[in-house]
């Protein structure tokens, strides 16, 4: 079995996001791997050592971070990388992605394709939805569990609105992870170090075979024209002390200012 | 005159509340109203669909679509979205909108949008707002195609009360089943169980209340007030509740008017699910943890102190 994984490079939820002007500020941030991409690359090292099979990850990004989240997926245990970094794609969105990745797919033969479901820049949740559409592929989003069946067939539970649906998928396919399938490894020094010796097959969009309007980059469907800090909530009161007094004070708040009881 | 084409969000045979609040927002901005109904034994729903401010009905009413199937519910909506002519497809927040919106986008090759917060038409310009980076900034979009398929955020728009629809009914023909993605099985979610997204007040509890005796006394306070039972991903991923009670950015998204957070530190992704409450309410020995920075009211101090005088308060004021 041949397995895909999308990674990508995303900001640092953590730390503080400022906006001005319209835009986030560059200054100061950092970037790791999209948390539910982790999730999506232990999935794929634990079916590897579980059933044996080949794993690929693919990364659209460029810089020196986008190579260190890749180095990251190979200290994780995925063998091959490839990374399509053009700056045409500096505005891209779920839609042109999922473009580019279906090109990706069909240069290799991959029977399975899991990415996150959903990166912590964008909380879109859709890239890996919509390149199943664009494939012709079955899709499960919001999996929980993959099993393989048989080289032809997986078994995957998602979290639906009604519980937990199994569902048999036929290969090739799609998933999209939630963060608990799994708990992503911490990788091992040795892993580390083999990590960055390993090559990276990095390509731009010529070299993909595509172009920037053939993947949609030229038209897009929607574009972000302001981001605006959110409201944040402020702090209310806090009470200390006697457990029994302070908490009927707090009762009294609730029914008497804020209504609430 | 625009059109907005909403997707009935069922669960468990009952048309839930979003349903009108969709509707709602879409006369409000001066829309066309039809809604898409899809399951086995929804044709039952009807007078509930026009009552919750429909002027057209799609259903798609099959057996086969008992159960909730990705490929088959998304044909039905585009089938709809393409009688119709809808410029809007609104899907209520739930785990079937965010599994179908991008599908059907796809589809229909339009712009899609998930967990939108408030949609402007001017001048034939559509425009949406949404957080993203954990609800860390808001994006101002603008729509560049003639369509948008949008997942409304819980709690973003208000049911009006003088709504009301008109009987039109187009029923919509089975879609062919998903071969290639066959459900084998559902594990249901226990039944009875006040359902988060509904509840006015929601109690949720965390790492804080340690074990099964700790998440028994908050579920109490839980049952007292009548409230939704809610938990952190700690309580979930250590086996002490169950998936479907997670809140947060991969849990539940809730907007009740009073949360009270138990044992609970407050984590970005956990915030990200029910920082739109009216009131918060936050319970922890640690006077440092960041859920204070969100609750309106905080009480500091030991959960298993606190919780059972809280009962006792609370059953007085409401006496
Ligand atoms: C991609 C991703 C998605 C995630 N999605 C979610 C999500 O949807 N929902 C979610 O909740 N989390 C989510 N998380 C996890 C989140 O980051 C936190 O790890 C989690 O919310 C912590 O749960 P907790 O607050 O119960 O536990 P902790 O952070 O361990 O906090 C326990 C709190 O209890 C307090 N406490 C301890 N003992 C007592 C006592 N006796 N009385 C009173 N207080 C006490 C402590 O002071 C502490 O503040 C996600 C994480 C990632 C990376
Ligand atoms: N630039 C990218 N490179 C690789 N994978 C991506 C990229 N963008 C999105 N993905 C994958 O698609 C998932 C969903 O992204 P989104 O639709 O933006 O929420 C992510 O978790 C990734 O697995």
């Amino acid at each position: 079995m041949k397995i895909l994984t999308t990674i990508k490079k995303v900001v640092d939820v953590e730390l503080n996001i400022n906006v001005e002007n319209g835009a986030i500020v560059e200054n100061g941030l950092q970037y790791v791997m999209n948390a539910w991409d982790e999730n999506a690359v232990e999935a794929a090292v634990q079916l590897k050592e579980k059933n044996g099979a080949e794993t690929t990850l693919v990364s659209i990004g460029g810089g020196e971070d986008n190579t260190k989240i890749i180095r990251k997926g190979y200290a994780m245990g995925i063998e091959n990388g490839i990374q399509i970094d053009d700056p045409a794609l500096a505005n891209a969105d779920s839609f042109v992605f999922a473009r580019v990745l279906q090109k990706v797919y069909e240069k290799g033969d991959y029977d399975l394709i899991i990415t996150g479901k959903q990166a912590q820049d964008t909380d879109n949740g859709q890239t890996g939805i919509i390149l199943a559409e664009y494939l012709g592929l079955p899709c499960a989003s919001n999996v929980i569990a993959i099993e393989v069946v048989d080289d032809r067939h997986v078994r995957v539970s998602r979290l639906g609105d009604a519980g937990t649906e199994i569902l048999e998928l036929a290969l090739p396919a799609v998933v999209t992870v939630s963060d608990s399938i799994n708990e992503p490894r911490l990788p091992v020094m040795r892993g580390i170090m083999m990590a960055k010796k390993k090559k990276i097959d990095v390509m731009d969009l010529a070299g993909l075979g595509t172009t920037i309007d053939a993947v949609g980059g030229g038209a897009l469907k929607s574009e972000i024209i302001e981001f605006m800090v959110s409201e944040k909530r402020s702090a209310g009161q806090k009470f200390e002390g006697d457990a029994a007094e302070i908490t009927a004070q707090v009762v009294a708040l609730l029914a008497g200012e804020a209504k609430v009881l | 005159m625009a059109k907005v084409l909403v997707v009935a969000d069922i669960k468990q045979g009952v048309l839930k509340g979003s349903t009108a609040e969709l509707l709602s927002k879409a006369g409000s901005i001066g829309a066309q109203t039809a809604v898409v109904a899809i399951g086995s034994g929804v044709n039952a729903l009807l007078s509930d669909l026009i009552n919750a401010g429909s002027d057209t009905q799609y259903i798609a009413d099959d057996p086969n679509l008992a159960m909730f199937s990705a490929g088959p519910y998304a044909a039905c909506v585009v089938d709809a979205a393409r009688q119709s002519n809808a410029d809007l497809i609104w899907f209520g927040f739930s785990e079937s909108g965010k599994a179908l919106a991008p599908r059907v986008a796809a589809q229909l090759d339009c712009a899609c949008a998930t967990e939108i917060t408030d949609i402007t038409l001017a001048g034939g310009q559509i425009e949406i707002t949404r957080p993203a980076i954990a609800n860390k900034v808001r994006q101002r979009i603008k729509v560049n195609s003639a369509q948008l398929v949008a997942v409304v955020r819980a709690g973003a728009f208000e049911a009006r009360e003088d709504i009301t629809g008109s009987e039109n009914v187009v029923t919509l023909s089975p879609p062919a089943p998903d071969l290639k993605a066959v459900i084998k099985e559902l594990l249901s979610d226990a039944g009875g169980d006040i359902d988060l997204a509904d509840a006015d007040i929601v109690v949720s509890v965390g790492r804080g209340a340690k074990d099964q005796a700790g998440v028994t006394l908050v579920k109490a306070l839980a049952d007292d007030l009548n409230a939704g039972f809610g938990a952190s991903r700690a309580l979930v991923d250590g086996g002490f509740m169950a998936h479907n009670k997670q809140v947060g950015q991969t849990g539940k998204i809730v907007a009740p008017t009073l949360y009270i957070a138990v044992g609970i530190s407050g984590a970005i992704q956990h915030l990200a699910g029910m920082n739109g409450s009216k009131a918060i309410l936050a319970i922890n020995k640690d006077p440092e943890a960041p859920i204070f920075n969100v609750a309106d009211y905080g009480i500091v101090g030991d959960l298993f102190e606190v919780v059972p005088v809280l009962r006792e308060e609370i059953k007085k004021v409401r006496a």
